[in-house]
């Protein structure tokens, strides 16, 4: 298989009418204003893009719009993560039909799982598809048993596919101990961070980043990352603290944060699916207020 | 009073006879050697000095042996934190009054306080004596953490606050205390809880403590000088070469790592129950990985 390199992976919204349907008109401005703005790859409809709340059509179809929009020139990755094995599989072979370049999934949604349990979860939707598989480890969000090492080592035993691991557990002693452990057998395995907290993933084997707030901070986003891929950590510590301090001014209100966070930067996208509420009017305005205050803000862009 | 912390600092083991009574010229040997082999501050007793199977009485005898010994060559940190917080600000006072450097703290054990019982807790030990005070935040072991707003707070609060062991070792926990202590006290001292560098450095790490220094020496003089210089394939290199050390010593912290003590010429005794004292096997075990790793060529041998 040959190796497939995500990049910057740009994460968008799902834009949603105000009955709530999707707004496929908005979210193919979305898409453009992703391409224009530094995205190497897209991956769809990941939690910011409130995959959960999308019904199987759904999801499909918002896959389909994507690569139909892009028109291959940024790779598309589909998220298809699910509570049952079967039904992530089948989705997972229905991305790869409609064009998708690689799967990404995490661990079931609410069952309590264990280690083995989350390795033949992984399996079954690997084996359903021919393209790269990468395993999304997200474990504050989803309350799975913690990765270890020899999960991963037993995961690149049974998944010819798996090319890598989308980290957001941020945690240093997983990332160092799996990707020297695992490189070891499988030396293009990739290491990914699924959030924007790069200089410490990249110093110890990030190459990739899957970016959430790509769609309100693309120019620091891309700054951070650039600097990260020549390995200019000290330098990167700026854009860093910028990025984190942004994160802070929304993360509490989740996915419906980012979407207030986006309508402040002139992007407005909808307010989320139930069932999460949308931010009531004060909560916008604290969010709008701090960020047009944020002087790391400046060079970004405005509206679409 | 005014300490600088930086390089990789030693939190020494705490010798003890096969009887499991403390072993004094044991520990005057092994201070001087880790002072000797480029330790940039000594601290004791850490969790790894098995603090918290030692009685007051004996943490006290320690704490004067390593000001002692040590004798002003680099800081000495005294551990002051117990179960119960009478005995955490007694072993402060006794740290001041011994000619310790500074007294380090981490959260209260057991209770998991809430914020302001945490930000209580440390004004009272922080005023208690006129010595720099580290905090300690580990947030794995006791459910409670100390966040960024917390230690702004304490920092307005408390002057003699210089410096925190951060032992999360999770990248947004570290960037958000990092960003919020250095906007408010620019000399603010961020230290990792052991030798993640690679990934601290950058972001404003100046040092760490040890958990294999007794083992390898050189190995954390050469990973902090590649981490504070930016040499990052250098730094990804040693620090992958750490992680297994890392995790050849914290299983059974500190037993594993008395035991590899052995192969390295130090022995320092048998470790207290309910922590076990690594058997042959184990030695036997931690011997090929050390080998395997060229520690037993590349570092020192003997006292």
């Amino acid at each position: 298989m040959s190796i497939f390199t995500p990049g910057l992976v740009h994460t968008p919204v799902t834009p949603f009418t105000s009955d709530k349907r999707i707004d496929f008109d908005r979210f193919a401005k979305l898409i453009e204003f992703h391409l224009c703005n530094g995205a190497e790859s897209l991956a769809v409809p990941m939690h910011a893009g409130e995959s959960v709340s999308l019904t199987d059509g759904e999801q499909q179809a918002l896959l389909e719009s994507t690569i139909r929009q892009i028109r291959g020139r940024v790779p598309v990755i589909a998220h298809v993560s699910d509570s049952g094995t079967a039904i992530a599989a089948a989705r997972a072979s229905r991305a790869e039909a409609a064009g998708a370049s690689a799967i990404v999934a995490t661990t079931p949604y609410y069952w309590s799982t264990t280690l083995p349990m989350i390795v033949e979860h992984f399996a079954q939707i690997a084996s359903a598809v021919h393209i790269p598989f990468f395993v999304y480890y997200s474990p504050d969000e989803m309350g799975a048993p913690k990765f270890n090492t020899d999960l991963v080592l037993k995961l690149i035993d049974r998944i010819e596919n798996l090319a890598g691991l989308v980290d957001a557990s941020q945690d240093w002693q997983f990332m160092i101990s799996m990707i020297l452990h695992v490189k070891r057998k499988r030396s293009d395995f990739q290491l990914l961070t699924g959030v924007e907290y790069m200089v410490s993933a990249g110093a110890v084997g990030a190459t990739s980043l899957f970016s959430p707030l790509s769609g309100v901070a693309p120019v620091l986003v891309k700054r951070l990352y650039d600097l990260c891929r020549l390995e200019r950590y000290f330098e990167a510590r700026k854009p860093q603290e910028e990025i984190s301090a942004l994160r802070q001014v929304f993360k509490k209100e989740g996915a419906a944060g980012l979407k207030g966070a986006m309508r402040a930067m002139g992007r407005d996208c909808g307010e989320p699916r139930r069932p999460l509420l949308a931010l009531d009017a004060a909560a916008y305005e604290k969010i709008a207020s701090t960020l047009a205050a944020m002087p790391c803000l400046k060079d970004e862009p405005r509206g679409w | 009073m005014s300490i600088i912390l930086k390089g990789v600092m030693q939190s020494t083991v705490t010798p003890l006879k096969e009887n499991f009574a403390l072993d004094t010229p044991t520990f005057e040997r092994l201070l001087d050697f880790h002072v000797r082999t480029g330790a940039t501050a000594i601290s004791w007793p850490h969790h790894k000095g098995e603090s918290l199977n030692l009685t007051m009485a004996e943490r006290k005898h320690f704490a004067e042996v390593a000001v002692k010994v040590v004798a002003g060559r680099v800081p000495v940190s005294i551990h002051v934190s117990s179960l119960a917080v009478e005995d955490s600000m007694m072993l402060a006072r006794h740290a001041r009054q011994i000619g310790a450097d500074a007294i380090i703290a981490i959260t209260p054990y057991f209770w998991r306080p809430s914020p302001e019982a945490l930000y209580d807790y440390f004004v009272n030990l922080g005023t208690s004596v006129d010595l720099p005070l580290i905090v300690y935040n580990s947030p794995h072991q006791l459910g409670t953490e100390i966040t960024g707003d917390l230690i702004r707070r304490l920092i307005e609060r408390l002057p003699n606050l210089v410096a925190m062991k951060e032992a999360s070792f999770i990248s947004e926990k570290f960037v958000e205390i990092s960003r919020v202590v250095h906007a408010a006290k620019p000399s603010f001292s961020m230290i990792a809880g052991v030798e993640f560098l690679a990934p601290s450095a950058p972001l404003g790490c100046v040092g760490s403590y040890s958990a294999a220094g007794a083992i390898c020496p050189n190995l954390c003089t050469q990973l902090f000088d590649a981490c504070i210089s930016g040499q990052s394939v250098r730094a990804r290199d040693l620090q992958y070469k750490m992680i297994r050390l890392w995790d050849l010593f914290r299983d059974q912290y500190p037993s594993s790592l008395k035991g590899g003590m052995v192969l390295m010429g130090r022995p320092v005794g048998p470790t207290r129950p309910p922590l076990p004292t690594a058997s042959r096997e184990r030695q036997a075990f931690i011997a090929a990985e050390l080998k395997d790793l060229g520690i037993l060529e590349t570092e020192p041998h003997g006292w």
